[in-house]
């Protein structure tokens, strides 16, 4: 009786812990900001490498009741520990698994490590424009099938060997192997010749060709506006990773994963499981060595708190709200940051249920809502009602024509009236002697606790019968939804590069029953030219349709700021790739 | 020994005469004892608290009101609200309804679960032993939590009302939690089997079940109603275990667990108290007074105690 | 005894061996699957991916080959974090053994203690405070006295680390690294001692009191014999007897780690690396860890029965 009791209640605060792993899942080949349920816990240095050309972005959105980064008042309180330390800062990471190598790992928090340990050949800066990393310099064929990549000359591994476009193209190759079981996207791109090597007919990829050892071109079979980042991610050793490479087997890969051999700022110095894992400075960096000699990841899955405050990290995240920042403040030893993530939250409609089929349903759950008590009051200023599929520090980001849907439960019975629901016995609105009926599903947490709360009342009002239905974790609110058995369910996207990025769900699978010729029209238009002012010409079209078509419903946008040891200079966030590129600069004063 | 006058006690004629006579004698004892007829005082108190309170209450417990968030406890709201603004005396007066019922039903399912299928496990022994021990043996191997999962699920599937759910899960989960306390009431079992007064009894010729309900049970209660005492307090808590994996109930309802839970991270419970300090007390002057009402009970039924 | 024995061991072999068609049939009849959760793959990838791990086979013929390859010692790769299962086990669950034996130890020597005065001095104002104070343990939740504690000694006072095993970026060794890991340690015990007291506390206590009702004590002391004598040689033993029939019990929690106290003290223990685990359904961890606590279970539940005869030898079993 003693142990089933313990054991039970021992399970709760699991749950938390299964919340996270959403974001732990989902991300292979970078890292994710996608932020885990309980954001204080988890610091995401790293971020998604992608995005395409962009105009200047929007600066960062203040956050909360930040709207100014904050610089830390009185250095003096910094915890001895935190004082104690010259040439080494730690930072909080929820759980690195120790899978190390780049497009095999399974969890989000091994790629903010790789992400340390692995340059790639291209990135992008803080306005999400593709900037020259490993390759020097790239050229793209007018019909935007091959790509030309110029590597730098004199590129090292860590341990001195050689990089050359041999290194690359094996690390393009491998993710053609039909034993390949990572989530990287390369092998969506479709290189020619990728699927005959995957069969096992060709020997080697066709589309990829070694021209000298800095030079090496890929041809596409269809062109594809995120290609180019996607293509200039990490290198491979060849002489290292490939050495007992045979097609069909990568199993030995595996006991290279706590052995990496990269080519990025930091090398791995030690891997304690679930504590640390301690990197040292690259020497053979190609932008030269870092100036922090040691570097550390600590797994922290406790509250944030506890470690900020007695000064055992460095850096820390937390949800924006004014409590947070207040407390923050007073600390006095740390610079804060207001941070908006490039993801936004929203309801997934079942379009096969009849009543959700008409428009005007969909616009009456939105207007009647009130999603501003829900996401802005209720999260205490941590988060923003979202009208579009984009985030406002997205270079897509518009607000000219969009329906802000402020909440209106009169204008929502009218339209309810409209469709035909009229008000029936018990107050519950019928049509052809059905009752009018949401099935909602949402995974547990604070947010959702507070959404069934308002929207209780929200549907009541509405002449709506509200069935809400939790789910303990992540995996099991997915296949819940694949059973088809919902009327809405709560989502988020994860970290969010391009525009397009914010349609995903509309094109791998998941949402399967939006069928409107002029959105795949528009889409493919937006992509198909690489012009930003015109791409954002036809975004703001496509918001514009959905906004008003609604066949999803958005919620909100999350607000973070990141608090950090004052003593750490040059530190700066990036909306596309987080900290991971100021990183090999920071500094301790 | 004292067990000794009690066989005699119950061969005797007159039986049912005896027997009222010796109710009538306990429930005196019961009563002459102060501290379990406080604690049954406070359980009562506890009980009309939550099923008559709240309708003496201005509020609804579901009642949001975004201007009146996280207030600390004053005239209008003398318990404080919530993040939503809710009153958090009526939901804890609410609350108490859902939880008192779950700790005490899920308590009496385990407990008598546990103690039917232990008893008669150590009384016949033999093949009936084996096969319940060795299925309890079994389901200790089985892990919780996806039993959980599938619970959810299941119960989704068959499009069952949230709040009718935890019902079944806590029926189900006594299914599976009774092995802990059958293998303590078999053991006790085991070793009473062989006391004298035991042998008296078979010597005596007396039926199975005579032996079973007169005489064996009573010596195991004092055993069984402190462990069932001393586990309302974790079911109750163990629900919003259940809440959490969206088998228990749904929110907006209360109940003491999840409303603690709410508070369950160091600003809330640095800053707020009255957020978790309520459920917690409320919780804890349940299980307490449970548990001294129990050990009166206990030593009123045990039938070692001098009389 | 040894006909028993053998007849316990054959049963013991039968019962693993349909536990783990029962474990493994539970987790695959779980929602979801390990692709699921990756919601950025399209279809044709999860299902190219499910066809590599062999997750679109049915349950019976993936039990066969996981039962196949365990029986020649292979349980396989964690998918997630793609090292052998048995290597992570190494490296998580001696971590969450060493708290959960010194708290074991702790808790055990402390209820004795308590459990024999308490009982000793029934009604006493010590005994009235001491079931307040496992009361009022039992019915917060863990984490509220994780929280509390921490907030206090780490936070406020500084005496005690936040959490961890051992300071961040430390290269201590030997000695100092023992003592390292004590300085760690000590909230994470001090809150299991707290939380598994109370009810053992309560056991001894009714069990003492049960004792110094005996005969044989009332003739111990008629005898003459001092009290301290009666009390700590006489009673206790007796009293201490049926617990050992708990010891088996332990067996698997001493292994199996605490969900809760790792995650709040951020101890890195296999009941987080589990939970995590079970998160992202990665089965052949999971089918690892619980068979390996299904194994402890049986052989705890065997020991129990053998120490119930052991001390009690007027038990036929």
């Amino acid at each position: 009786m003693r142990k089933s009791t313990l054991l039970l209640s021992s399970l709760l605060i699991a749950g938390s812990l299964l919340l996270s792993a959403c974001s732990e899942n989902g991300n292979t080949d970078a890292a994710s900001t996608d932020t885990p349920a309980n954001t204080a816990a988890t610091a995401d240095p790293g971020a998604a490498a992608g995005g395409t050309e962009a105009p200047a972005a929007p600066a960062v959105v203040p956050a909360g009741a930040l709207s100014e980064p904050f610089t830390a008042t009185d250095l003096t309180k910094l915890p001895a520990v935190a004082q104690k330390r010259t040439d080494t800062i730690i930072v909080g990471l929820t759980d690195p698994s120790g899978a190390f190598t780049p497009y095999f790992q399974e969890s989000g928090y091994d790629g903010n490590v790789s992400s340390l340990l692995y340059a790639s050949l291209v990135t992008v800066d803080d306005k999400g424009v593709p900037t020259p990393e490993l390759a020097e310099s790239w050229e793209v064929s007018a019909d935007q099938l091959t790509y030309t990549f110029h590597l730098r000359k004199d590129l090292k591994f860590s341990d001195g060997s050689p990089l050359t476009a041999d290194d690359v193209a094996f690390t393009w190759t491998i993710q053609y192997d039909k034993a390949y079981d990572g989530g990287s996207s390369l092998p969506s791109l479709k290189v020619k010749g990728g699927e005959a090597y995957k069969a096992g007919t060709a020997e080697s990829i066709d589309g990829i060709k070694v021209i000298d050892p800095q030079t090496i071109s890929v041809t596409l079979e269809q062109p594809n506006a995120t290609a180019l980042v996607t293509l200039g991610s990490n290198v491979l050793s060849k002489a290292y990773y490939g050495k007992d490479y045979k097609f069909g087997q990568l199993e030995y890969i595996k006991k290279l994963h706590e052995k990496p051999l990269g080519d990025g700022p930091y090398k791995l110095e030690k891997f304690i499981p679930g504590q640390e894992v301690r990197l040292v400075a690259n020497e053979n960096y190609f932008k030269g060595k870092p100036k922090t000699e040691h570097f550390i990841y600590k797994t922290t899955t406790g509250d944030a708190w506890q470690f900020l405050e007695t000064g055992e990290v460095d850096y820390a995240s937390f949800p924006a709200t004014e409590e947070n920042i207040g407390k923050l403040k007073e600390l006095g030893y740390v610079n804060i940051l207001p941070y908006t993530p490039s993801t936004y939250g929203y309801m997934q409609v079942n379009l096969k249920h009849e009543q959700l089929k008409d428009k005007r349903v969909r616009q009456a759950i939105a207007y009647g809502l009130d999603r501003q008590s829900i996401y802005v009051d209720a999260a205490e200023g941590a988060g923003a009602v979202a009208n579009i599929p984009a985030s406002p520090i997205s270079w897509s980001y518009t607000e000219e024509g969009i329906n802000p849907y402020k909440y209106d439960p009169d204008q929502a019975n009218k339209l309810l009236d409209e469709a035909g629901w009229s008000v029936g016995a018990g107050g519950i609105r019928e049509k052809d002697g059905k009752p009018l009926s949401i099935h909602y599903l949402a995974s547990k947490s604070k947010n959702s606790d507070i959404f069934i709360a308002v929207a209780k009342e929200n549907f009541a009002a509405l002449g709506i019968d509200f069935q809400p239905e939790i789910f303990a974790d992540f995996n099991s609110l997915v296949s819940k939804t694949e059973s088809g058995d919902y009327d809405l369910v709560s989502y988020s996207t994860s970290m969010l590069t391009d525009p397009a990025d914010g349609f995903m769900q509309f094109f791998d699978g998941e949402i399967t029953d939006y069928e409107n010729p002029k959105f795949v029209e528009l889409y493919n238009k937006a992509l198909a030219t690489t012009d930003i002012e015109q791409r954002k010409a036809v975004y703001k079209e496509l918001y514009q349709l959905f906004n008003d078509e609604l066949p999803i419903i958005f919620t909100n946008y999350k607000k973070t700021v990141y608090a950090y040891n004052g003593r750490i200079q040059n530190l700066s966030v990036s909306p596309f790739i987080g900290l991971a590129g100021s990183l090999p600069n920071w500094t301790l004063k | 020994m004292a067990a000794d006058s009690r066989v005699s006690e119950i061969t005797a004629p007159r039986v049912n005469l005896r027997k009222s006579s010796l109710f009538r004698q306990s429930l005196r004892r019961l009563l002459h004892n102060k501290l379990a007829v406080a604690g049954f005082a406070v359980v009562l108190f506890m009980f009309v608290l939550c099923f008559i309170g709240p309708f003496f209450s201005p509020y609804t417990d579901n009642k949001i009101n975004m201007a009146m968030m996280n207030k600390a406890p004053n005239l209008q709201h003398w318990l404080g609200t919530d993040a939503l603004g809710r009153d958090i005396l009526t939901r804890v007066m609410q609350a108490g309804r859902i939880s008192l019922t779950v700790g005490l039903a899920s308590m009496v399912l385990s407990v008598f679960l546990g103690a039917l299928l232990g008893a008669v496990a150590g009384y016949y022994g033999g093949l009936l032993d084996q096969i319940i021990m060795r299925i309890a043996d079994l389901l200790m191997t089985i892990p919780s939590l996806p039993l959980l999962f599938i619970f959810g699920a299941l119960l989704s599937e068959w499009k069952i009302k949230a709040d009718y759910r935890m019902y079944i899960v806590m029926l189900m989960l006594s299914m599976v939690n009774w092995p802990g306390l059958a293998r303590m009431v078999r053991g006790q079992m085991l070793s009473l089997r062989e006391r004298e007064f035991m042998q008296a009894a078979v010597v005596l010729g007396l039926r199975d079940r005579r032996k079973l309900f007169g005489h064996l049970l009573p010596n195991i209660v004092p055993l069984l109603i402190v462990m069932a005492t001393l586990n309302i307090g974790g079911a109750i808590l163990s629900e919003s275990v259940l809440s959490f994996f969206g088998l228990g109930v749904m929110p907006p309802t209360p109940t003491w667990g999840n409303m603690i839970d709410a508070a369950n991270n160091i600003l809330d419970f640095q800053e707020r108290p009255w957020l978790w300090i309520p459920p917690g007390l409320s919780i804890f002057a349940t299980v307490i007074a449970i548990n001294i009402f129990g050990d009166g009970l206990r030593d009123v039924l045990d039938p070692k105690q001098k009389r | 005894m040894s006909t028993y024995l053998t007849k316990r061991m054959l049963y013991m072999l039968i019962i693993l061996f349909a536990a783990s068609l029962l474990i493994f049939c539970l987790y695959a009849l779980t929602p979801g699957d390990f692709i699921t959760g990756n919601i950025k793959l399209t279809a044709e990838r999860k299902a190219e991916l499910r066809e590599i791990y062999g997750l679109n086979k049915p349950v019976l013929e993936r039990y066969g080959t996981w039962m196949n390859n365990a029986f020649h010692g292979d349980f396989g790769y964690s998918l997630a974090q793609q090292k052998p299962v048995l290597q992570l086990f190494g490296d998580y669950i001696w971590n969450s053994f060493l708290l959960a034996a010194v708290s074991t130890f702790l808790t055990w020597l402390i209820a004795v203690i308590i459990g024999v005065i308490s009982a000793y001095k029934q009604y006493s104002w010590f005994d009235t405070l001491v079931m307040i104070a496992i009361f009022a343990a039992m019915s917060l939740p863990s984490f509220f006295i994780g929280l509390f504690l921490i907030k206090i000694l780490a936070v406020d006072l500084k005496w005690l680390p936040p959490g961890g095993m051992m300071t961040t970026g430390s290269n201590a060794t030997g000695f100092a690294y023992f003592k390292e890991v004590v300085h760690h340690m000590t909230l994470p015990v001090i809150v299991m001692t707290l939380l598994g007291l109370g009810s053992l506390t309560r056991y001894f206590r009714s069990n003492m009191i049960d004792v110094l009702k005996q005969d044989y004590i009332r003739t111990a002391r008629a005898k003459g014999l001092k009290e301290r004598k009666v009390l700590f040689t006489h009673a206790l033993r007796n009293a201490l007897l049926p617990a050992i029939t708990l010891v088996g019990f332990e067996l698997p929690a001493l292994f199996g780690g605490s969900i809760i106290i790792e995650q709040i003290f951020n101890w890195p223990g296999i009941g987080q690396l589990y939970m995590k685990s079970f998160g992202l359904r990665d089965y052949p961890l999971l089918m690892g860890f619980t068979m390996f606590l299904a194994i402890l279970t049986v052989i705890g539940t065997l020991l129990s029965d053998i120490l119930y005869r052991v001390a009690d030898p007027r038990v036929r079993l």
